[in-house]
């Protein structure tokens, strides 16, 4: 084949002239965007920034957007001591949205929460302090505010979910898993805590009246 | 006076525009009015009596317009080609299909800085690029395009063609050497080297065609093939054929013999220190060389503007357009109107998204393409040179698109290997050529 002279020749331009009438392999961007197979995830990659430290906000747009489920996170508390997983796929959402605001800077809206603004939460603060704000202790926490308070008040959810750096969707579904745990008592329902705030209030209110419900105030666990 | 001037202050600019001009056309019109009448006698009379040299001037104009659409078609239809050949889709922003990015690069090369290095010698190196570009248009003069529409019939046609190209030399030494820069001169000395050398096995290959058509004129070469297929000298002369493409490749500076401005290789050679419109004009005349060299290959061996065969269904159809009288004058104001009407109209009444102007735009464009049909139709039909225009563009083009098949497909020899080729093997085959040509013609007179 070789020992006839130019057919090299005539066969690299018939190379050429194939490739002429080929189907071109150029994406032409703007116009028509790339192809992407259906199932195709690109790679999971995580970004440090020019000092060396992670991009990721840990905002949970990522994991609530993977559609396998295959985006997690853990870290480690707030005082970079213990590990933490942050908790199952299906709830970060949750999760993504208060993480989110609070990177803006601004508190997160709760319902329930505006209701709670009397609590104090210096019992909660002494609790923690007690358990060395280990998440792992998380139910002799709750145990303890519940003795402290009565019930479990949101407000010390969010208290221990701040400090401990526990999901806060995880530590209500434990405390509203658990019977001895009365979660988000109503507002009539009186702790130790309260009764100053109470007593205040009642003295305030003592001239038009007294509250409404103030003579069955009842432990909320027993409701 | 000073009322004057201060009306002409107060004038907007398209104000002072149009009083300065209206007056100065006006007199120039009457200028010129003046001159015809004075001078038209006499310079009609010189025309006439000088009417090769009117035909030499007016073929050489016309040639020289011709040149920058041509090497425009084929800078665009290099890069479009080439990007083909490579699975790319090449240019498609500028124009239909990207076909005007050639004059943006024409224009792009307009505007740039027109350099001038220290220590060149300006005229020299100003003369150079217009030595290389008139030496390639003016051997187009000589090119047979149809019957009857060539710039001149000289009886040494193709000598003339020879030494023509031969002068292209000039100016590239020129260049190399006004450069003022050892590489654009050992670039001009190597080009001059490599055209010079393939110059002889090109000359020598025609030569066999001269023996057997007996003229050195293209026009009566190209008359010589006129008939059936294999009357072209391609098949009388098949070794000459080839040895006359390989070396006009080397002429033309074209893949793979591209070594004097070996783009990706050497700093452009002897255009190293040249850029704006004088490096544009050697890179123009590159590619009004390769339509050259197209060309003349075609009016020597691939026929000219003969046909290759009889168009099988003759039509006869002469429409009688004077025999129509004062209807012919009805038809031409009558026809557009009612053309761009029957022709748009359907889209409107068809789709009720598009408007009104917008269909009758459509069939304005729509008539449009049809009468320029009809109308290249009817010249086609009733002119013999469009025949052979559209014969001899088409063979020409096809053998600009196989150099650019080339370029796209083949690499670059080396300088050893390319001076080699020329003396070893092309000048030889050139030489036996000739001999065995010149044997024959021998032989089948001495048996007549």
């Amino acid at each position: 084949m070789s020992f006839v002279p130019g057919l090299g020749l005539v066969r690299g331009m018939a190379l050429t002239l194939r490739r002429f009438f080929e189907p071109k392999v150029t994406n032409l961007y703007p116009e028509v965007p790339a192809s992407i197979p259906p199932k195709f995830r690109g790679r999971l990659q995580l970004l440090y920034d020019e000092y060396g430290t992670l991009k990721c906000e840990t905002c949970f747009q990522c994991a609530q957007a993977c559609p396998v489920e295959c985006i997690d996170m853990g870290g480690v508390d707030t005082k970079g001591r213990y590990a933490i997983h942050w908790g199952p796929p299906e709830t970060y959402g949750e999760r993504r949205e208060e993480s989110a605001l609070r990177r803006a800077g601004r508190t997160v809206p709760d319902p329930v929460y505006e209701h709670f603004h009397g609590i104090d939460l210096h019992a909660v603060d002494e609790i923690l302090e007690g358990f060395d704000h280990d998440p792992k202790e998380l139910l002799g926490i709750l145990a303890a505010i519940q003795a402290e308070y009565g019930y479990v008040p949101v407000a010390a959810l969010k208290r221990v979910s701040q400090s401990t750096g526990a999901w806060y969707a995880m530590l209500y579904g434990t405390a509203t898993y658990y019977d001895h745990l009365a979660v988000g008592a109503p507002a009539a329902a009186p702790g130790r805590a309260d009764e100053a705030y109470l007593g205040a209030l009642d003295g305030a209110l003592s001239g038009r009246g007294a509250r409404p419900d103030a003579a069955d105030d009842a432990p909320a666990g027993e409701r | 006076m000073a009322m004057l001037s201060r009306t002409f202050g107060r004038l907007t600019l398209p104000g002072k525009i149009v009083f300065t001009a209206v007056p100065l056309l006006l007199v120039l019109a009457a200028g010129l009015t003046a001159a015809v009448v004075i001078v038209g006698p006499v310079v009609l009379t010189f025309l006439g009596d000088n009417v090769p040299l009117v035909r030499f001037v007016v073929a050489a104009t016309i040639i020289l317009l011709m040149t920058v659409p041509t090497a425009f078609l084929i800078i665009y239809m290099e890069m479009k080609v080439i990007a083909l050949m490579n699975l790319r889709y090449g240019p498609d922003r500028v124009g239909p299909y990207g076909s005007l990015l050639s004059v943006v690069h024409g224009l792009k090369v307009l505007m740039k800085e027109d350099f001038t290095p220290t220590g060149a010698d300006p005229l020299v190196f100003t003369w150079a690029p217009i030595v290389v570009y008139v030496a390639s248009v003016m051997t187009l003069v000589v090119v047979p395009f149809a019957p009857g529409l060539f710039g001149l019939d000289l009886n040494i046609g193709l000598l003339y063609f020879f030494a023509m190209g031969g002068l292209g030399v000039v100016g590239l030494l020129m260049a190399g050497w006004s450069s003022f820069n050892k590489y654009s001169l050992l670039g001009g000395l190597r080009a001059a080297a490599q055209i010079v050398s393939y110059e002889i096995p090109l000359t020598l290959s025609v030569v066999g065609i001269v023996l057997l058509s007996g003229t050195l004129s293209v026009n009566q070469i190209t008359l010589n093939q006129s008939g059936s297929l294999f009357d072209w000298y391609v098949f009388r002369q098949p070794l000459a054929f080839v040895i006359f493409f390989i070396a006009a490749t080397a002429e033309a500076n074209r893949t793979p013999f591209d070594l004097t401005e070996a783009d990706s290789e050497i700093v452009a050679g002897f255009a190293t220190e040249y850029s704006g419109m004088r490096f544009g004009f050697f890179f123009f005349a590159e590619y009004v060389n390769v339509f050259i060299v197209s060309g003349l290959t075609v009016a020597l061996f691939m026929g000219g503007w003969n046909a290759p065969f009889d168009w099988p269904w003759p039509i006869v159809a002469q429409p009688d357009l004077s025999g129509m009288g004062i209807g012919l004058l009805f038809a031409l104001a009558l026809i557009p109107p009612l053309g761009i009407l029957v022709l748009g109209l359907p889209f409107y009444l068809v789709n009720s998204q598009v408007k009104l102007w917008q269909a009758l735009v459509i069939g304005f464009v729509l008539f449009n393409l049809v009468a320029v049909a009809a109308l290249v139709g009817f010249a086609f039909l009733s002119f013999d040179w469009v025949v052979g225009l559209l014969w001899f563009l088409t063979k020409t083009y096809g053998f600009v698109f196989l150099f650019v098949w080339m370029r796209g497909t083949l690499p670059r020899v080396r300088i050893d290997q390319l001076m080699g080729f020329a003396w070893k093997w092309l000048l030889p085959a050139s030489l036996l050529n000739l001999f065995v040509t010149a044997l024959a013609i021998l032989v089948v007179d001495g048996i007549r």
